[in-house]
């Protein structure tokens, strides 16, 4: 649905994205993970259209985005620090939402209301960050978005209005297959919801891939020899370390080939479990300076 | 049906397996009975706050395993049960009660206990 083919954008000598490629299916719920500063935000206004790549392309549907007013009529954008004007409430903000989104629906505006309760007439301005957040999701879902762009979407939600609100999105991907992008530093939130994850670093994606991939290629192996540590070469472990005689590997590979590989060998315990997306990430992310080997302060 | 079954988020079991073995269990227990419809994909997604897709996952291996059929249009249904249907997954399921029966022995629970636990089923 979403595809970003040689993305690069600088800003004067900083270059924040460079050759960026990504692939976002319909209706797929989609991830973009890295450290602050990578470019994830950069790379959300390039695909919303605020901002003109410098090279590359970027389509929706196959339709370029940039300067289509009638594309944009479909894409609701959530950014990370939500924007209303200075002087607005939310009925003068729902006036100009229908005003300017042909597919703004009325009938929905009525079931959200009672979901979100806020006061219709009380300056935006004044709300708190989570309470604006909450009006940001209403207006979104009322236009009935074929796409959704959302940067740190969970931020300032309580646990409460936070399952409401992904409840609300995923009946829309489920009924409308409405595809959502979204961009986050959270990786326990997405691991919970997104299909497949894209990782970036110092403005590049280094890793594209669905979640289930991710997380069935890789697991910790625990063992326990009497003796010594036998050979074992015949497993792609990435990492080994052993605590008294229980031996801690991660290994890559399938579920049931690592437990026939494990049973190869004469160990008094076998334990194959899954990571975490944080530790798949580091794991991924070996080779590269991610900046999450300690620091001593 | 819904508050049947839930979801962890903290387990690091991966939440499609969650869902299809629970529903899996409900199957086996005679709590879902043949024929029976579960929920749509839609009303568990907006029930749980889960990812359809992930759901979706859940219900494909379910009707893979036999355990559900999908009718276009109308939804997931329970299977009706056949016997003998499945010798691998029997012969796993046997290894791992042998493995729970021996730790049982090791426990010091006696041959007499175990084989009642089978004689209360």
């Amino acid at each position: 649905m979403i595809k970003v083919r040689g993305l690069s954008k600088s800003f004067g000598d900083f270059q924040a994205l460079r050759d960026v490629n990504i692939n976002v299916p319909k209706s797929s719920v989609y991830g973009i993970v890295g450290p602050n500063g990578s470019g994830k935000t950069t790379l959300i206004k390039n695909i919303v259209g605020i901002l003109i790549p410098d090279q590359g392309s970027i389509t929706i549907g196959d339709i370029p985005v940039f300067d289509n007013p009638i594309l944009k009529e479909s894409i609701a954008y959530i950014p990370d620090d939500i924007y209303f004007f200075p002087q607005a409430d939310l009925a003068d903000m729902i006036s100009f939402y229908r005003q300017v989104y042909p597919s703004f629906n009325d009938e929905r505006l009525q079931k959200l209301i009672p979901i979100f309760p806020l006061d219709h007439h009380s300056p935006l301005r004044r709300f708190s960050r989570g309470m604006k957040k909450h009006a940001a999701f209403m207006l979104a879902l009322c236009i009935m978005p074929r796409v959704l762009v959302l940067d740190e979407p969970m931020d300032g939600l309580d646990p409460v209005a936070r399952r409401k609100v992904w409840s609300l999105v995923f009946q829309d991907v489920a009924e409308r297959q409405t595809t959502v992008f979204i961009s986050s530093h959270n990786l326990r939130e997405l691991e919970d919801v997104c299909d497949c994850v894209g990782i970036m670093h110092k403005g590049e994606v280094v890793l594209e891939r669905n979640l289930d991939e991710l997380q069935n290629n890789i697991f910790k192996l625990q063992l326990a020899f009497r003796q010594d540590v036998p050979d074992l070469s015949h497993l792609t472990v990435l990492s080994q370390n052993q605590v008294g005689s229980v031996v801690h590997l991660v290994v890559r590979g399938e579920k049931e080939q690592i437990i026939n590989q494990a049973a190869q060998l004469d160990s008094m315990m076998i334990d194959v479990l899954p990571l975490s997306l944080e530790e798949i990430f580091i794991h991924e992310l070996g080779g590269m300076d991610y900046g999450i080997s300690s620091t001593d302060i | 049906m819904i508050y049947i079954i839930s979801v962890d988020l903290r387990n690091p079991k991966p939440i499609y397996e969650q869902v299809r073995d629970e529903i899996k269990n409900l199957i086996i227990r005679g709590v879902l009975e043949p024929d029976e419809k579960i929920p749509s994909v839609r009303e568990m997604a907006q029930n749980l706050a889960i990812n359809p897709n992930t759901i979706q996952k859940a219900y494909r291996d379910l009707e893979a395993q036999g355990f559900v059929y999908q009718v276009p249009g109308k939804g997931t249904f329970v299977q009706s049960r056949a016997p003998g249907q499945n010798p691998g997954k029997t012969e796993q399921l046997i290894a791992e009660i042998t493995d729970r029966v021996r730790e049982l022995i090791y426990l010091g629970v006696s041959k007499e206990e175990i084989k009642q636990v089978l004689e209360d089923l």
